[in-house]
């Protein structure tokens, strides 16, 4: 196992020696109380979510104070490979919905990206400008040694988060201002106008002023990351529209403003494919602008992340990265992919049948750390019902073995504890391609879990990374 | 500015606006109801009912008019949609959709305002408690206006303003017109003790007692409130300063001068009328009929003001 904090039992690392001494400092009073004002600051702000549970209305996610700090060397190496891996995925999504080359190549069978749902037919033979067709992705990682990290999942839609990354930093500089005078924290509080810049990089061809027009796309208030969606479009200054406030006219896509109509160049969409265009997509959709894909097709408008970009992170392509990076890169992967059986091959499938109670399985389609099978921690019972699942159903499943996440400081009871955590860093490709300066750390709170989710009672971390 | 935005600012004001209204009322009827009761008359929850166009509702729910069941049917009744209750859930639920267009202050004391009455309407309250929730309220929408004086002068500031005074000037004519035909049906207590103490009451529940006294000298009469309440241009409730402010805000607007224009020109005449009208020639035409008047054309305006701003 490895642990964030320390190297060995009694030694710390050097990076952290600071936050050491802060938490020696700290009585459990003042850990009381603080915890209570960034909780009461995070009701106040309205930085909520959803769950499935009928309970809560809204709830807000545990955040944890100790942050969770790289050095600049360690996260030159992140940067480099998100960066690299950013590329070869939209580099992918150009290549399937154009040429084909890498199926000619027979490096991924065509059945796996044609037959996929996310594969979108309508974009074939569309390039969207710069070839980008995933401007914002989010890559998971995990690290499981001091220079090891995996890539548990990508995120080419619409990947959420970042407003937890910008506002846990927020509270902690607003809480804790000496930690900041004594550690070398580069700032993360640029990134919603790099996001914008993205954006206006990214205008569609028949856009004819120098200073695009962006808004964002949310699908309304019972979104479960709609406070993302307002903060974002504030800290960028840009309209946060739902689909009733946009209509098509003539080649352009225009919102319903209070002097009438404005021409709209670039739609930052955080709502899925299905109901971006019911003429499209879903015609049972009651969202949707009917036309819209009608003017991106010829160039009307830009929509980020381009429709069926979410090829690109399914689960069974996940697999392929790598080969892609080496494919249309010629690199090497710098990250490396967790192992992955993909139980719709048989071979695959009788290893993970025989293995059960050692793997991770997921589903294809699944997310937000439900419907999964740990194996190690499961009873047999559960164990015996994956198997009835995966045999019935293989197609849907993939298992990977269960990574030793590692262990981050954490206070639980105002006692210093390790908990298992992720990374989630943010990639923007547009004019330029760059990583967001840190990510969202989320950190599961239970003793001896793997699952970081929020859903499931994962909290989050400040996340640092120290200047050179 | 977007439509949909001008539209929830516009509401939100309404809402917070109603709200207040709302817990005033339930302070008129507490007050009334400590006096004693002329030849054994009492009727002020049912006027309190009214004023709120709540009667309908209330007895769909309840068959007996009661203090403790009014309140709560005012206060925080789901099923009442302009209870303080549901004001605020939805000013709040419309402060989340915009709440990049007003201050991070604005969000918070509406937010705040939200998570304390979720947490009133948890508790059992007593019938005494009311002044307490009156006062609570009234705070709340005072410094919910208060964050607004920060606000860029734009036209989400006048939207929110157009809201306020559209919802005040109704909310001042129904107050008005309750007085007169609800909480005196007998002609007979017309000027007596009961009516004045009502209008003192009303005053009172309006924070304008001290500033009536102010702006007139000798006797409480009823003559003297109605032109405080409908002609007095310094005094924030009145229906004169009311329409001023829509005026104002109106004529503010930076979008759409042709909307403005064709809006303004339905609102001109009652404004011109209002600043040179006398109280002895309203109460002559008839003070309910002036008032119902009134409360039609504040209603053509907020109809001329959603189908041309926000649809």
């Amino acid at each position: 196992m490895f642990n964030e904090m320390y190297q060995s039992e009694s030694i710390i690392r050097n990076h952290y020696n600071n936050i050491n001494e802060w938490l020696e400092k700290m009585t459990a009073k003042v850990i009381n109380e603080k915890n209570a004002e960034a909780e009461t600051h995070f009701r106040n702000i309205g930085i909520t979510f959803s769950t499935n549970s009928e309970t809560a209305r809204e709830r807000i996610i545990p955040f944890d104070l100790i942050p969770r700090i790289f050095t600049f060397s360690e996260w030159s190496k992140l940067e480099k490979g998100v960066i690299q891996r950013a590329k070869a995925l939209n580099a992918f999504l150009a290549d399937i919905y154009n040429q084909g080359e890498i199926i000619k190549a027979n490096i991924i069978p065509k059945e796996l990206i044609f037959k996929k749902k996310s594969f979108e037919v309508s974009m074939f033979g569309f390039t969207p400008p710069r070839s980008i067709y995933s401007p914002i992705i989010g890559i998971d990682l995990v690290r499981t040694n001091h220079n090891e990290y995996f890539v548990l999942e990508d995120n080419c839609r619409t990947p959420s988060g970042v407003s937890y990354m910008l506002e846990n930093r927020e509270i902690m500089m607003r809480m804790f201002p000496d930690l900041f005078h004594t550690n070398r924290v580069t700032p993360i509080d640029d990134y919603p106008t790099r996001l914008l810049q993205t954006l206006m990089s990214l205008a569609p061809i028949k856009c004819s002023t120098s200073e695009p027009v962006c808004v964002l796309l949310t699908p309304g208030p019972l979104n479960s990351a709609y406070y993302e969606h307002s903060f974002l479009s504030d800290q960028m200054g840009i309209e946060m529209v739902e689909s009733t406030d946009l209509f098509v006219e003539g080649e352009f896509l225009y919102m319903k403003t209070v002097d009438g109509p404005k021409k709209v160049d670039v739609v930052y969409r955080r709502i899925d494919d299905d109901f971006l265009d019911p003429l499209c997509f879903n015609p049972n959709s009651v969202i949707g602008i009917p036309g819209i894909m009608d003017v991106y097709r010829t160039g009307g408008v830009n929509i980020c992340s381009a429709p069926g970009a979410g090829i690109a992170d399914d689960k069974a392509i996940y697999i392929y990265v790598p080969e892609m990076i080496k494919f249309y890169l010629g690199e090497q992967p710098i990250l490396e992919n967790v192992q992955t059986w993909s139980c719709d091959m048989d071979d695959d499938l009788n290893y993970v049948l025989d293995n059960l109670s050692d793997l991770v399985v997921k589903e294809v389609d699944g997310s937000g750390g439900y419907g999964m099978l740990i194996g190690p921690k499961s009873s047999k019972s559960s164990i015996e019902e994956f198997r009835r699942k995966l045999s019935s159903n293989p197609k849907g499943y993939i298992a990977q073995p269960l990574l030793d996440l590692s262990f981050s400081p954490t206070l639980i009871k105002n006692q210093v504890e390790g908990r298992r955590v992720d990374l989630r860093p943010f990639c923007l490709m547009g004019e330029n391609a760059q990583l967001s300066s840190g990510g969202l750390t989320r950190v599961a709170m239970n003793e001896g879990s793997f699952v970081v989710n929020s859903s499931q009672g994962g909290g989050v971390k400040d996340t640092w990374v120290l200047a050179e | 500015m977007l439509s949909r935005t001008a539209e929830y600012l516009y509401w939100i004001s309404r809402y917070m606006e109603r709200a207040e209204t709302n817990a005033r009322l339930l302070d008129v009827g507490y007050r009334m109801s400590l006096f004693p009761n002329p030849n054994g008359y009492n009727n002020e929850w049912e006027s309190v009912l009214a004023a709120a166009g709540a009667i309908q509702g209330y007895k769909n729910k309840y068959t007996i008019i009661e203090q403790k069941n009014v309140e709560d049917y005012l206060f925080f009744d789901e099923d009442n949609p302009s209870s303080v209750y549901n004001c605020i859930l939805n000013a709040r639920s419309n402060a989340l959709v915009v709440r990049t267009s007003f201050t991070p202050e604005s969000w918070l004391a509406i937010n705040k305002t939200y998570q304390e009455i979720l947490k009133l309407k948890n508790n059992n309250f007593n019938a005494s408690d009311l002044p307490n929730l009156t006062e609570w309220t009234i705070e709340q929408v005072n410094l919910f206006r208060g964050s607004l004086s920060s606000l860029l002068r734009n036209d989400g500031y006048n939207f929110l303003y157009l809201g306020l005074f559209v919802e005040r000037a109704d909310n001042s004519a129904r107050l008005l017109d309750v007085k007169y035909f609800v909480l005196l049906p007998k002609p007979q207590y017309v000027g007596g003790n009961i009516d004045n103490m009502q209008w003192s009451i009303l005053l009172r529940s309006l924070s304008s007692f001290r500033a009536f006294r102010w702006a007139y000298d000798g006797d409480v009469t009823s003559t003297k409130i109605a032109d405080f309440l409908v002609l007095n241009s310094n005094c924030p409730r009145s229906l004169s300063f009311c329409i001023q402010n829509i005026v104002k805000h109106l004529t503010n607007l930076t979008c759409s001068p042709e909307k403005v224009a064709k809006i303004y020109n339905t609102l001109k005449d009652l404004n011109i009328k209002i600043q040179e009208e006398k109280i002895e020639s309203i109460v002559d035409f008839g003070l309910h009929e002036f008032v119902t008047q009134f409360i039609n054309k504040i209603s053509s305006v907020d109809t001329d003001i959603q189908r041309e701003f926000f649809n």
